[in-house]
């Protein structure tokens, strides 16, 4: 169950990586986080896997699209200037970041010790758990956090208004 | 569970794996390709893989709930992001019609 979720994932992310039409890549960024619900699941945290669903494929996602319609940039334009070298040294960057990172988490003996210690598979997150924690220890930080999406929401008015 | 295991079958390293590769994947979208909508994407991707990351250490901590508060802010500000990074890209397209991010190299106008 497991690799059938990261592999739709991570070809997903792949699809994105290497499509050439923007919409086309858009729907397998849809894909990738698809999968990355499925994933969501598999960690007894349900809750986590419909927000992701609702927000990113179902709000953010559709915002994007919208957007690459509304501009009609379907094709990536032709480059004015080639870089290959610069291209392919951060391809070489990346490549390494990724295979350094994966050779690290696999030798860490503390990271085995948590995977040993926390095997049992725990009780899934329920709504009422996060509602509890949210508004008991962090109510601060959740009316933060609704100020900054109503700055954002004036913010993104503001830029895209022709003549305020 | 440890070792290859653990990557086929849904260890911790599995899921950390899958995120640095999501992450890696992430990263070589915004630098490897000039769109800025794209570029915009690669960025959701990287924050998609800290998700994973920090949910499936939660899991393995016995159902923290406090990740899942942490989740939530980080959802607000990915959308609050969403919001502003597009403005700002049809605002680019408003005045030099592109959305190459090579071509925007430029403050002035």
């Amino acid at each position: 169950m497991f690799i059938t979720f990261a592999l739709i994932t991570l070809l997903g992310a792949l699809g994105m990586l290497l499509q050439k039409n923007v919409i086309v890549a858009g729907l397998c960024m849809v894909a990738a986080f698809f999968g990355v619900a499925g994933l969501f699941v598999l960690l007894a945290n349900p809750v986590a896997a419909a927000l992701q669903i609702i927000v990113y494929t179902g709000a953010i996602m559709v915002l994007v699209l919208f957007v690459i319609m509304m501009l009609n940039s379907h094709e990536e334009e032709k480059a004015q200037t080639p870089r290959p070298v610069q291209r392919w040294l951060s391809l070489a960057l990346v490549a390494a970041l990724a295979f350094g990172a994966v050779k690290l988490v696999m030798a860490s003996a503390g990271l085995k010790a948590l995977a040993v210690s926390g095997a049992a598979v725990p009780r899934a997150m329920t709504l009422q758990k996060v509602g509890t924690t949210l508004f008991a220890d962090h109510l601060l930080g959740f009316e933060v956090a609704g100020l900054l999406l109503l700055a954002a929401m004036i913010g993104a008015v503001a830029l895209t208004k022709r003549d305020l | 569970m440890t070792g290859m295991d653990a990557i086929l079958h849904g260890g911790l390293q599995g899921y950390l794996v899958v995120a640095l590769l999501l992450f890696s994947i992430g990263l070589a979208t915004v630098l490897l390709r000039r769109t800025l909508l794209l570029q915009f994407m690669g960025v959701e991707l990287m924050l998609n893989a800290a998700n994973v990351a920090l949910l499936a250490f939660a899991r393995f901590r016995g159902g923290d709930a406090q990740a899942m508060v942490f989740y939530l802010f980080i959802i607000a500000v990915a959308a609050c992001e969403a919001a502003v990074g597009l403005a700002l890209v049809i605002g680019l397209f408003r005045h030099r019609d592109t959305t190459d991010s090579d071509r925007a190299a430029s403050l002035k106008q």
